[in-house]
């Protein structure tokens, strides 16, 4: 078996596989030797019924990109940079994707000038684009700038044997505006910092997208593929970084029959893993920054990122390819340096934090208006 | 012309005067450590302690003001730093990689308005320093000693 898995594995990316930079996303993957991270046996039992999942399958490829928080172009002149090497990386490896899912965070501030720059540079890829908001998209109109460029989600397809879900985890916030009389900008302003104290637990489906999802999902045979793009996780990884979405429990009680879900999110700008019944998480890179890992770390089946240069702004970030054969997902961060993974205390992206305690900012807990 | 008695009183007055002022100057000075703090005196500590922090947690999110510039990229530290994370304050002193040196706190908070900000390094010593140093020992309160580690 595990011949096997890496054989589909070597198809995928080519014949040359650099394991330093992907996700496994197989039991018979890492206890057949690909990986030397001692902890890793044993933590696929619940996906066993993926072996056999999509055996007929055809299996495919695409490219995620997300979270290229763009600024106006008078401002900053990196993230156009990034995103732009992204988009180009993609479009010349074009032939191996069916598609290119952007994953949200397009624009910093929900500018329109930000969302069209982003719409003028997202051209360079002529492959079929499909879109999902992140929360700086959204909250300068509430989406109506999105949604004109990019259309509306949630959506649904189905490719080659695997029912392909887009959802908008982003657009259900809870209204912390109305009653404190905020301006569009100060809405914005308070959703723009990822530890604010005034957006609250903005992610989540609600129950419209939650009741979109029950039916999307209603008449896919329990045991064929899914795959599910969210720009926040659909699990609760750290809820004041709403690295999670609020009604991820609702959300589970809808999709635990189907025991093949792979979930592919942004928002965390790093490389992130969790399992929850039949359903594996992934988190992807940002093109713009990478985020620390959350105060509590990471679950013991993510492999964390490497510790970030800060000195050098293309390091910690990067893009994705994924694969899916015979009912397989693959995951190979695209980053943009030789090492991905940090495998010793002093290398790794949460090695250091044993020692921090960390609290929620202050200065913006009191905002009453003004 | 003084007489005699309004010397005397003079002297009086002067030497109370003295004996007032030389109180009034200790009182001052040590009731810190010779008189018990009352609550409205802790309050004053904590608040002239926490409007320091409130304004380095301004000034980590983006807030401005004048006569420095922390940032031309539009980025602030807590975009990198969300809580603070990653500041490791109770790690300094330390050698610092990214600069190949023996690093403080204040070092390496000027390396980073330099380098991933591109702005422009603050005063070693000054109010924005301070108060950003604030902001990150207040959000990493209760994070273990270890002065030296990477
Ligand atoms: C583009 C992202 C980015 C921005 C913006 C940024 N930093 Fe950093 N900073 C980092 C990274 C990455 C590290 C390295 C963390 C590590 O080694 O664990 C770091 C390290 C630090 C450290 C040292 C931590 C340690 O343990 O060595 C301090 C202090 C610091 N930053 C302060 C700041 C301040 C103050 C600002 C704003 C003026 C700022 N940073 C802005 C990314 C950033
Ligand atoms: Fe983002
Ligand atoms: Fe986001």
């Amino acid at each position: 078996m595990p011949e096997k898995k890496q054989g589909s594995s070597d198809k995928v990316v080519g014949g040359n596989v650099d394991i330093t930079r992907r996700t496994f996303l197989h039991k018979s993957l890492l206890t057949g030797g690909a990986i030397a991270t001692g902890s890793a046996v044993g933590f696929f039992q619940t996906l066993s019924s993926m072996e056999v999942a999509n055996a007929a399958g055809e299996s495919f490829s695409f490219a995620w990109v997300s979270d290229t928080h763009l600024y106006p172009q008078t401002l900053n002149q990196r993230f156009i940079d990034k995103a732009t090497r992204a988009f180009g990386e993609v479009q010349a490896m074009g032939s191996e994707f069916d598609f290119m899912i952007f994953g949200g965070d397009l624009a910093q501030r929900g500018d329109p000038v930000e969302l069209e720059l982003g719409a003028e540079l997202l051209k360079e890829v002529t492959i079929q684009k499909h879109f999902i908001p992140g929360e700086h998209d959204w909250y300068l109109d509430l989406g109506e700038a999105w949604n004109q460029h990019f259309g509306e989600s949630p959506w649904s397809f189905e490719h080659k044997g695997v029912l392909i879900i887009g959802l908008d985890t982003v657009g259900s916030a809870p209204d912390y505006w109305s009653a404190r009389g905020m301006t569009p900008k100060e809405r914005m302003g308070h959703m723009e910092a990822l530890d604010g104290s005034q957006a609250g637990p903005w992610s989540g489906l609600g129950s419209k997208n939650r009741q979109w999802l029950s039916s999307a999902l209603s008449d896919w045979p329990k045991d064929a593929p899914v795959i599910i793009f969210s720009h926040t996780p659909l699990w609760e990884c750290y809820a004041p970084w709403n690295f999670w979405i609020r009604d991820w429990r609702q959300v589970h009680e809808i999709i635990a029959p189907w025991q093949n879900i792979t979930n592919v999110h942004g928002h965390v700008h790093q490389p992130l893993y969790n399992e929850i019944g039949g359903m594996r998480s992934i988190g992807m890179l940002a093109t713009s920054w990478p985020w620390p890992y959350a105060p509590q770390g990471v679950p013991e089946i993510t492999k964390p990122m490497l510790r970030v240069d800060p000195g050098d702004h293309f390091d910690g970030v990067g893009w994705g390819k994924l694969s899916m054969a015979d009912g397989y997902m693959d995951n190979e961060y695209m980053m943009w340096r030789e090492q991905v993974f940090g495998t010793t205390r002093a290398d790794s992206g949460t090695g250091d934090n044993q020692n921090q305690v960390l609290s929620p900012r202050i200065a913006d807990r009191g905002w009453t208006g003004d | 012309m003084l007489n005699t008695k309004t010397k005397g009183l003079l002297a009086l007055v002067t030497v109370v005067v003295c004996v007032s002022l030389a109180f009034a100057f200790m009182v001052n000075r040590a009731s810190a450590h010779k008189v018990a703090h009352d609550s409205e005196t802790l309050q004053a500590f904590t608040d002239a302690f926490m409007e320091q922090v409130i304004r380095g947690d301004n000034l980590f999110h983006g807030g401005t003001e004048p006569g420095i510039n922390l940032s031309n990229t539009g980025m602030a530290c807590a975009m990198c730093h969300p809580f603070s994370s990653d500041i490791h304050p109770h790690e300094f002193p330390k050698f610092q990689e990214q600069m190949s040196e023996f690093a403080t706190l204040r070092d390496m908070i000027n390396w980073c308005i330099e380098k991933p900000n591109e702005g422009e390094i603050i005063d070693p010593d000054g109010e924005q320093m301070k108060a950003l140093e604030a902001y990150m020992y207040w959000s990493n309160r209760g994070s273990v000693l270890d002065p030296g580690r990477h």
